[in-house]
């Protein structure tokens, strides 16, 4: 019985997420086009990404309920102004979907996969999302520059792929020099009750409850001295410590 | 230089300029999964080792078959000695 209603609330949640990928991709499409004749670049930029965001949070937030519940707690009231650097862990296909949750304009630091999807794909390289196994640690390096210097966020998952159990893979560094680099604050991002949504090597999601944990940030005058290798190592144990806790309370 | 000094001194660029832990430097470590380095911090790694051992290795392709620390040090001492003759 409950494996039935997992399955209707599957179809249920892919019925209205195709329909409504259709009608975002139609109306948006054609709104950006149509800003892009009359608005200066930066202007078609910011808004694009935060259609994106408003494309994420209609699907975490209302499509994919009440399969998938959210609950995302922000212990970073006192942070300092933007960019920040957002670093996350990662156990599910759907973290980037989750990056809605934060209310900024953001470009995220992307594996392969994802520029792959159909139509998503295409969106996200064209409002410069960054998959950072594909382009030279330079290029990389003088795009998050750039980027940050605009005033536009990151988001990252330094494991670079998901893990396949509740471990924290090794980060790798490129973001944490560009951290160094730009002077940005670094935010920790946990994120736990994911791993099922959908499992490793199924579409279906489970239903579950997802925990966002938006740690204090971490500013450049708290790790200016550190290497990259100390700084990534540091923010992995931060990340670490609290993705336990959260794993220890159901 | 002996094979101890060279073991020491290999281990100290990984002590001084990455802050690993003595303990983990063991030679079946391997320098990405159990010592956490990436790419990037090789790049770092062999600038250190270079100034270390006063040799250049940047474009040594035997770098690219290292997977291990015990690797790293039995390819340092071949530099050496390869230097030595």
């Amino acid at each position: 019985m409950r494996i039935l209603s997992i399955a209707f609330l599957n179809f249920i949640f892919y019925s209205f997420l195709i329909i409504f990928s259709l009608i975002a991709f139609v109306n948006l499409g054609s709104l950006i086009i149509l800003l892009a004749l009359f608005l200066p670049q930066r202007k078609v930029y910011k808004f694009l990404r935060q259609a994106i965001r408003w494309y994420g949070g209609v699907i975490i937030r209302i499509l994919a309920f009440p399969l998938i519940r959210l609950d995302y707690k922000n212990y970073g009231t006192n942070d300092p102004p933007t960019p920040y650097i957002f670093v996350c862990n990662h156990r599910s296909a759907c973290d980037p979907f989750l990056m809605a949750v934060f209310p900024y304009e953001i470009v995220q630091v992307v594996n392969i996969w994802p520029f792959r999807l159909p139509a998503l794909g295409i969106i996200a390289k064209i409002a410069g999302y960054l998959s950072v196994r594909e382009i030279p640690y330079t290029e990389f390096a003088a795009k998050t520059r750039k980027l940050i210097t605009k005033g536009v966020s990151l988001a990252a998952f330094p494991e670079g792929t998901r893990s396949r159990d509740k471990s924290i893979g090794q980060f790798h560094s490129a973001i944490f020099r560009t951290a160094l680099e730009t002077h940005a604050a670094i935010v920790p991002v946990c994120i736990t009750g994911n791993e099922n949504t959908p499992p490793i090597g199924s579409p279906f999601l489970r239903p579950g409850l997802i925990k966002i944990h938006r740690l204090p940030a971490l500013t450049w005058e708290e790790y200016r001295t550190f290497s990259p290798f100390k700084l990534k190592n540091y923010v992995r144990g931060i990340i670490a410590q609290e993705v336990l806790a959260m794993d220890k309370i159901k | 230089m002996t094979e101890q000094e060279i073991i020491k001194m290999t281990n100290e660029v990984f002590i001084d300029s990455f802050e690993i832990d003595p303990a983990k430097l063991l030679p079946q470590a391997n320098i990405f999964n159990d010592l956490g380095l990436d790419s990037l911090d090789v790049v770092d790694l062999v600038v250190a080792l270079q100034k270390k051992f006063s040799v250049t290795i940047r474009d040594d392709e035997r770098v690219r078959t290292i997977r291990t620390l015990g690797d790293l040090q039995q390819f340092i001492l071949t530099i050496k000695k390869e230097i030595g003759k």
